[in-house]
């Protein structure tokens, strides 16, 4: 069995060069300190918005908290976006995943691309309903709307994202694989509690609706906490990378 | 049970399950597409472009539910599309010519999951989400659904014609010729549909009889022919550079019989 398994760097001049991905990764910490902010900052988070409010009460939120939602969002706009090199640091180990193609890496890398762009496209939709606040208020309570829905429904690209990451370490049965066993299922947890908040839309009040305890908190807390693992195994696997090769430069001793 | 057994070894245990994996889930993505699609939201055949708002908010009304749940699907399972862009994206790799080819298609086609698929979710989730909407803003909910659905051209057009370039010029013979040239058809009809931005009525708009059902019926074959031939290319693949070998001896060949005339 073990024979057709190489993993797939030998092709690559670069595989194993790993400086500069210990800059990406300490990264992190500084954008998670700004995806804090900016969720703590935007006054429709917490807690969060009402799919019930009426178009008179949505465009009152938008008057009276006009500042802090254009700056929460400008933030969000800006790093959402961050965690795509991240990402690809993922994508750089699978490299190393006993696969015999490519070809999970290339759905990784297009669903970690898109998944921020979902993010990034609902900003655009708050700003525009903060851009005018004496717009109509159908107006800015369409905007609301397809702000939410970007926001909360969009999740085709996260729950990829961790199936495809899944069945990838379930195919790497080598001895010592790049992830750990337990991060697969994880995975697929994290996929299944952010399946609900697709379906935000059929629901306006109790835990289904978009301010609801399953499409709202689960959902968000399983995002942060799957950014949270997943750092801590990318950690441990690129501390590995860098052991096997005593050529990289900066290599712990 | 044969089939099942079948697909357990592809997805297990064969050295090229990746490959199975992703091929298996095109058909999948098609398939629930399709029904989300044509069956369960109702918005193919696309509504008319020509509706007075009052009238979409009745077309909203009459699909409420369908929209919600089958949009959820999409909202839920959507990302499941990379499949079938990595796999062609590695069809191509495995030709003779640059990887940027490769790394084009996948770039533009990913890219391409926003304007395509997502816009019209979050439009049609967001009209059936409130029935008393101003009608003029239904209508525009449903304008936007519509035309980001089949007027997001460019991705498809320049996609295909990279498709179409490393078919033709691979010395590898991932793919047969004519099946190049075919691309060029699948990328004809992004230039069909471009005054379906223009025409409200008539074989132009966006539900005409060439926007729509000719584009239609080009897109289904070229789908429907390239999941086979993606089939043909993963039994052939060994996983190796150089030219890809023929069907291993024993398994009878099923090509169709126009595709060895024109090979």
């Amino acid at each position: 069995m073990s024979s057709y398994l190489v993993p797939d760097t030998v092709d690559d001049p670069r595989a194993g060069q790993s400086s500069g991905e210990r800059v990406i990764f300490w990264t992190l910490p500084a954008v998670a300190v700004i995806w804090i902010a900016a969720f703590l900052l935007f006054p429709g988070f917490v807690p969060p918005m009402s799919p019930r409010a009426s178009a008179a009460e949505v465009a009152d939120f938008y008057s009276e908290n006009l500042s802090r939602v254009r700056y929460s969002m400008i933030l969000f706009n800006w790093f959402c976006v961050a965690l795509i090199p991240i990402l690809m640091l993922i994508v750089e180990r699978m490299r190393g995943m006993a696969h015999r193609t490519p070809v999970m890496r290339y759905c990784v890398i297009g669903v970690a691309g898109a998944a921020p762009i979902a993010f990034l496209t609902s900003t655009v939709f708050w700003l525009i309903a903060a851009f005018r606040p004496d717009r109509s208020p159908d107006l800015t309570l369409l905007c609301n709307d397809l702000a939410w829905i970007t926001f909360t429904c969009g999740v085709p690209f996260l729950v990829a994202l961790c199936l495809f990451l899944a069945l990838a370490i379930a195919y790497d049965d080598q001895d010592q694989p790049v992830f750990p066993r337990w991060v697969a299922r994880f995975n697929v947890l994290i996929a299944i509690v952010l399946v609900p908040a697709g379906f935000a839309g059929l629901a306006v009040s109790g835990p289904f609706a978009w301010d609801g305890l399953v499409s709202f908190w689960l959902r968000n807390i399983a995002i942060a906490l799957w950014i949270v693992v997943m750092a801590a195994a990318l950690r441990q696997a690129m501390a590995r990378d860098r052991d096997h090769d005593p050529t990289e430069i900066g290599a712990a001793p | 049970m044969s089939i099942v057994s079948n697909l357990r070894a592809n997805l297990r245990t064969d050295p090229k399950r990746e490959l199975w994996f992703t091929w298996y889930s095109t058909v999948a993505f098609y398939s629930l597409y399709s029904v989300v699609f044509f069956v369960i939201t109702r918005t193919q055949p696309p509504g008319k472009p020509w509706l007075d708002p009052e009238q979409t908010v009745e077309w909203f009304a009459d699909r409420h539910g369908g929209l919600l749940f089958g949009f959820g699907l999409i909202f839920v399972l959507g990302g499941w599309s990379a499949t079938a862009i990595a796999l062609i994206a590695y069809s191509i790799r495995r030709m003779s010519v640059s990887r940027a080819f490769a790394y084009s298609y996948l770039v533009l086609y990913l890219i391409a999951a926003v304007p395509g698929f997502l816009l019209i979710c979050i439009a049609m989730t967001a009209g059936a989400l409130r029935p008393d909407r101003n009608p003029e803003m239904q209508r525009w909910l449903y304008d936007l659904g519509f035309l980001s659905f089949s007027g997001t051209m460019g991705v498809f057009l320049v996609g295909s014609l990279i498709w179409m370039a490393a078919i033709l010029l691979d010395k590898n013979r991932v793919f047969p010729r004519w099946f190049g040239y075919l691309n060029l058809c699948n990328a004809l009809t992004e230039v069909v549909i471009a005054p379906s931005w223009i025409f409200q009525r008539g074989v132009l708009a966006w539900d005409g009889v060439i926007a729509w059902w000719i584009d239609v019926a080009v897109f289904g074959m070229y789908t429907g022919v390239f999941i086979y031939l993606l089939r043909d290319v993963i039994i052939r693949d060994d996983l190796g550079t150089g030219p890809l070998p023929e069907r291993p001896p024993g398994r009878p060949r099923r090509l169709h019989p126009l595709a060895k005339v024109l090979r």
